[in-house]
């Protein structure tokens, strides 16, 4: 192996470990601030129309928020059963919880500028998240975020939104274990 | 090294040639209050919650007696239907996409000299019809349409007389210089 050969191989391996060393001093703040896990358990949870009470948002996103929720909440197994609000069997559910969502801010970016530009024209919808017991208990409450950059049309956001619900209740919520035999 | 980048050129403006007809009549969409003739009916894209119906599924939404159906363009799919009685809410809004959508459009922005960038400047008004109803359960759900421009007003009128509810009145034609709200339900 030559000389040259190798002055090369080092330069990568140190600008590789200076960008991994970057990586980490800017996750780590992140980690810090984020709120210790409530570790909450749950067998069922009934999630609510999204409602705008702050700002105008259109028909569109608030059904594509409750329906993407709705999806992501199923697929997480945090719960045994997800409930749609209104539906006639959640009334019998033990140790249900229920899903408020409440929408704080809504920019509606524009498609073409972040097709065209990739840094503008980002969509962002901001909603205010609670979840509360039988008692009417708040157990949790989170200001959550959904944004879309630069692929996909403006609705994109609302699965991105959805997304990011999923992981705050993944994330303070335990899986249910399975009932004795 | 030149004649790699000429022929790269060639692609390039190939690329545009070959679109410029979808281009055109995309673009030449008459004044905002004389929506286009409805050559097709009732033709939407199901983006989701309506049935069991998957989702981006093109068929025809129509009004049939008592039901709300959509018939898929793919006859391997079922048809999906929910009943206009079961409906609380019917929302119309405005939205746009990109003209050369889906697997072309995908592709297109790989295009070299930012051919693909500039693809994307080319977008169809498109109009949205939002659905609020409530299955055999009570359990709430929003169906949400994509149609074409002008196309979700007519519809939200045969809901609403075939006996659907709205929150929202329907309006009749508006006046040329009437702006609707960006991305506001109507």
């Amino acid at each position: 192996m030559s000389f040259r050969t190798s002055n090369v191989r080092m330069t990568i391996l140190s600008l590789a470990a200076l960008v991994l060393l970057s990586l980490a001093a800017i996750a780590t703040p992140a980690q810090d601030q984020k709120p210790p896990s409530l570790h909450l358990t749950g067998h069922a949870i009934l999630v609510k129309k999204i409602v705008s009470s702050e700002v105008a948002l259109p028909a569109a996103f608030q059904y594509a928020i409750f329906e993407y929720t709705l999806q992501e909440l199923k697929k997480s197994g945090r719960f045994q059963t997800v409930y749609r609000e209104g539906d006639n069997a959640a009334a019998s559910a033990p140790d249900m919880l229920t899903l408020e969502t409440d929408a704080t801010g809504f920019k509606e970016g524009s498609a073409r500028k972040r097709q065209v530009t990739t840094v503008a024209g980002a969509t962002t919808i901001k909603v205010h998240i609670k979840l509360i017991d039988k008692d009417g208990k708040v157990v949790l409450e989170q200001d959550v975020q959904g944004k879309v950059r630069f692929f996909g049309e403006n609705l994109r956001a609302t699965y991105a939104l959805a997304k990011s619900i999923d992981k705050v209740v993944k994330y303070n919520f335990v899986a249910p274990k399975p009932a004795k035999s | 090294m030149i004649r790699s980048r000429f022929a790269m050129f060639v692609v390039a403006m190939a690329m545009v040639f070959a679109v410029a007809p979808r281009l055109t009549r995309a673009q030449s969409s008459p004044p905002p209050s004389t929506p286009p003739p409805n050559t097709h009916p009732g033709r939407a894209v199901h983006v989701l919650g309506f049935a069991d119906a998957p989702k981006n599924l093109k068929g025809t939404l129509t009004v049939d007696g008592s039901l709300l159906k959509l018939q898929p363009k793919d006859k391997t799919q079922h048809e999906q239907e929910v009943p206009i009685a079961s409906i609380d809410d019917v929302l119309t809004g405005k939205d746009s996409v990109r003209a050369i959508g889906g697997t072309l459009g995908t592709i297109s922005m790989l295009g070299p000299y930012g051919s693909g960038r500039f693809l994307s400047l080319f977008r169809k008004k498109t109009s949205t019809l939002t659905v609020e109803y409530h299955d055999a359960s009570g359990a709430l759900h929003g169906a949400i349409f994509s149609l074409d421009e002008g196309q979700s007003e007519p519809l939200k009128k045969q809901l609403v007389a075939a006996g659907a509810k709205t929150s929202v009145p329907i309006e009749d034609t508006p006046p040329a210089d009437a702006k609707p709200a960006p991305g506001g339900a109507r």
